[in-house]
Parts: structure tokens; C-alpha cells; sequence
């Protein structure tokens, strides 16, 4: 998958350091030229349990971003840009993961609010009925 | 910005083979710094680590954030900015899922105080309740005792148009619907009795024994009865409460042959109406 684990790695270590640095120096940092597979299936599933979990609702900024970096993870596979598209994979993930938690939040403290004005109604309800007596 | 200058001093031992190691691995070598983006993403967790009240709620998500900013200060040459980037943005969105994290569980946790708080409103509610239904019972209690005692005193008997007060003939002379002067004690009872039950009715029903005709006895006993409502009346209680019916003779309690019959005859009864017909 990575650089340093693909099939061209063991290749590499195999001809001599010179080789190495030479391709190195005219390249840069080379990958192998397979898609990150497990990094974008992990960023679309993701993607999906945030959309399930109503992200859309509660953290739409969040799920937007995560759609558009998967998009830009594919568009990087489609270049041959195997870091870049791992990379963005991954950063679709975390973003879609953020989305999921921030949602989870968004609703948790609506509950509460919910809760609190039912208390508070609650209360004002006793409190004529108390005036009543 | 100690901080910093504190974590460049501890890199720049390791300096050395670090460089090795980046030449080795990937030819890219260049002077080291701390990526730009990765201080902000120490601070967004320094304050979150510093807050009382999450910190304890994500350590596990906060640990994964403190390895994502460690890695993301390690310094890497110019060349290897895209990477750098990619740290910095990976740290920061572990910082944020952090502290969602710690945010949804302080809510949870919350919840349960609110949930308390709502059962303590909800029992204040029904003690309240349990108190008034208590409270109003032990006045209907007092209240029908108090009734009770006072048709006691009336000498009222229980029948089923309702309790019958009887007005003894003593209240008239013979052939007179005029009520005597002298006080009867009975009559200011059943006046009390009025005052207190302001909702009772009353029906005035006057009775005599079979001397004379049956026209002259009923409307002598009219006249009796209603010689009762004017003395309850000018007492002060409403007229509307009270209904008068002359029986004449029909209605004898006693045997009219003997003068003893024909006095328990002579009567006036006061029919206290049950409250449930009254209302």
C-alpha cells in the first residue's frame, strides 16, 4: 500500500543504495501505483454511518467536507496520486467521524434542553398549584 | 511560545539521526520545524485536557488526539509539506472528535441529575397532591361530623326525603298560625343550621290533627309553614332556600282519638334535603 510496504519497496532494497538515491533525488517521495483500497472503503463506510446517524442534520459542514475529500481521494487514485489519495482518504474518515460525534452531541444536548424545559414546566405547574391552595 | 522553543530543544539531540533516518527513508532531508498548524492543534488540546469537566469524559479519544498532535510537531523538511499538512489536519479533527466525544457524554451525564431533578418535581408534585386530597377529605370529615352533630341537637330523624326536623304544635296557640313570642330553641338551631349550610334547601311542610274540616286544616298548616319560612327568613336566611307545602290532616303520625295523638299531630316538618338533590 505505502511506500515502504509495496512490492517496488523490496525491489528497491534489493539494487544498490546509489540507485536509490538517484531516483529519489529526480523523483521525490515515489508510491507504488496501487489505490489506497482499505483507506477508502474505511472513509465511505465512514461517510455512510454519519449520513445514518443524521449528520446531514446536525453536522452538515462536517459531511460535506468528508464527501468532497473521498471525491478528491478518487480523483487522486484516477492520477495515479496513490499518496495523495490515501492521505485524503484518511482525511475523509476523520472528518466523517467528526461528523458522527458532533451529531451525537448536537443531539444529546437538545435532550437535555428538552428535558430541562419539561422540568422547569413542571415546576411552574407546582408552583401555581401550590398558589391555588 | 516556551513551549515550542522547549520541544526544539529536545529534538535537537536526535537531530542528527533523525536526518539520517529521512535521507535513508526518503532522500527528502531539510532543516527541521515544527509544521505550521500543529501549535494551534496543541493548544485546541491543551485546552481541552485543561477542562475539568471533559477532560475525564474522552481519555481515550484524547489519547489518540495526543499521539495524532505528536506526530503531527515532529518537524519535517520543506519537501514533505503535503504530509505535514496531512498531520496537522489529521491532529486537529482528533482534537475535535475529543471533545464531541466528552461533550455528548457530559450531556449524558447531566441527563441523569435532570432526570433526577424531574422525578424529585414529579413526587414533589404527587406529595402535593396526596396532601390536598388529604387535607380536603379530613375537612369533609369534619365537615359531615359537624353536620351530623348539628341534627343531633335538631333531634333530626333520617327518612328518605332526608332528614326530618319536627317542630312541635308548642310553637302556635290553637288555631293560630301566629309563632309565640318565647323563644323556641329548636327554631334558632335549625337557623344556625341555615347560616352555617348556605347551600342547603329546606322544605317547610305543616301538619294538623283532624279537628275542624279538611279545607280549614290545610290552610292552617300552610299558614303555619309559612309562618316558619317568615321567622327563618327575617333570620336572615334566603327565601329561595325555602319551599313550604301545607299536609293538613292527611299525614298523621298519631292516633288523632286521643289529645296526646291529636298535640303529636299538630306539627311542623323541616326536610333538610339531602345535599346530592340540593346541588
Amino acid at each position: 500500500m505505502h511506500t515502504l510496504t509495496g512490492p517496488g519497496f523490496a525491489r528497491k532494497t534489493a539494487t544498490s543504495a546509489i540507485l536509490v538515491m538517484v531516483l529519489a533525488a529526480l523523483v521525490g517521495c515515489v508510491s507504488a501505483p496501487e489505490p489506497p483500497i482499505a483507506s477508502l472503503t474505511k472513509a465511505s463506510d465512514a461517510i455512510a454511518s454519519a449520513e445514518q446517524s443524521d449528520a446531514r442534520q446536525y453536522a452538515g459542514a462536517e459531511l460535506d467536507e468528508a464527501r468532497q475529500k473521498l471525491m478528491q481521494a478518487q480523483n487522486a487514485v484516477d492520477a495515479e496520486r496513490m499518496v495523495d489519495a490515501e492521505r485524503l482518504a484518511e482525511q475523509a474518515r476523520v472528518v466523517a467521524e467528526l461528523a458522527t460525534v458532533r451529531t451525537a452531541a448536537a443531539k444529546a444536548s437538545l435532550v437535555n434542553r428538552q428535558l430541562r424545559q419539561d422540568a422547569d414546566a413542571l415546576d411552574e405547574e407546582m408552583k401555581r398549584m401550590g398558589d391555588q391552595q | 511560545m516556551n513551549n515550542v522553543t522547549g520541544r526544539l530543544k529536545h529534538y535537537r539531540g536526535s537531530l542528527a539521526v533523525m536526518i539520517t533516518s529521512l535521507l535513508l527513508l526518503s532522500a527528502c532531508a531539510s532543516k527541521p520545524v515544527s509544521p505550521d498548524g500543529a501549535i494551534a492543534a496543541r493548544d485546541k488540546l491543551t485546552e481541552l485536557q485543561n477542562d475539568a469537566e471533559l477532560a475525564s469524559r474522552a481519555r481515550t479519544e484524547i489519547r489518540e488526539a495526543e499521539q495524532a498532535v505528536q506526530l503531527a510537531e515532529k518537524p519535517l523538511p520543506t519537501s514533505e509539506d503535503a504530509l505535514a499538512a496531512h498531520r496537522v489536519y489529521m491532529a486537529d479533527r482528533q482534537v475535535d472528535i475529543a471533545r464531541a466525544k466528552a461533550t455528548t457524554k457530559l450531556a449524558e451525564d447531566q441527563r441523569g441529575q435532570l432526570g433526577e431533578q424531574r422525578s424529585d418535581a414529579r413526587l414533589e408534585a404527587r406529595t402535593r397532591e396526596a396532601d390536598k386530597a388529604h387535607a380536603a377529605a379530613a375537612k369533609a370529615r369534619t365537615s359531615e361530623a359537624d353536620m351530623q352533630r348539628r341534627l343531633d341537637e335538631l333531634q333530626a330523624k333520617e327518612t328518605e326525603r332526608g332528614m326530618v326536623v319536627t317542630l312541635g304544635d308548642v310553637l302556635f296557640d290553637t288555631g293560630s298560625a301566629q309563632l309565640r313570642n318565647s323563644a323556641n330553641n329548636n327554631l334558632d338551631k335549625l337557623v344556625s343550621f341555615l347560616d352555617k349550610y348556605q347551600d342547603q334547601r329546606v322544605l317547610i311542610e305543616g301538619h294538623t290533627d283532624n279537628v275542624g274540616g279538611a279545607d280549614y286544616n290545610q290552610s292552617l298548616s300552610l299558614q303555619r309553614a309559612e309562618s316558619v319560612k317568615k321567622y327563618l327568613t327575617l333570620r336572615g336566611t334566603a327565601s329561595r332556600r325555602l319551599t313550604t307545602s301545607g299536609m293538613g290532616m292527611q299525614r298523621a303520625i298519631a292516633n288523632n282519638d286521643t289529645a296526646t295523638g291529636r298535640q303529636q299531630n299538630r306539627r311542623v316538618e323541616v326536610v333538610i334535603e339531602s345535599q346530592s338533590e340540593s346541588q
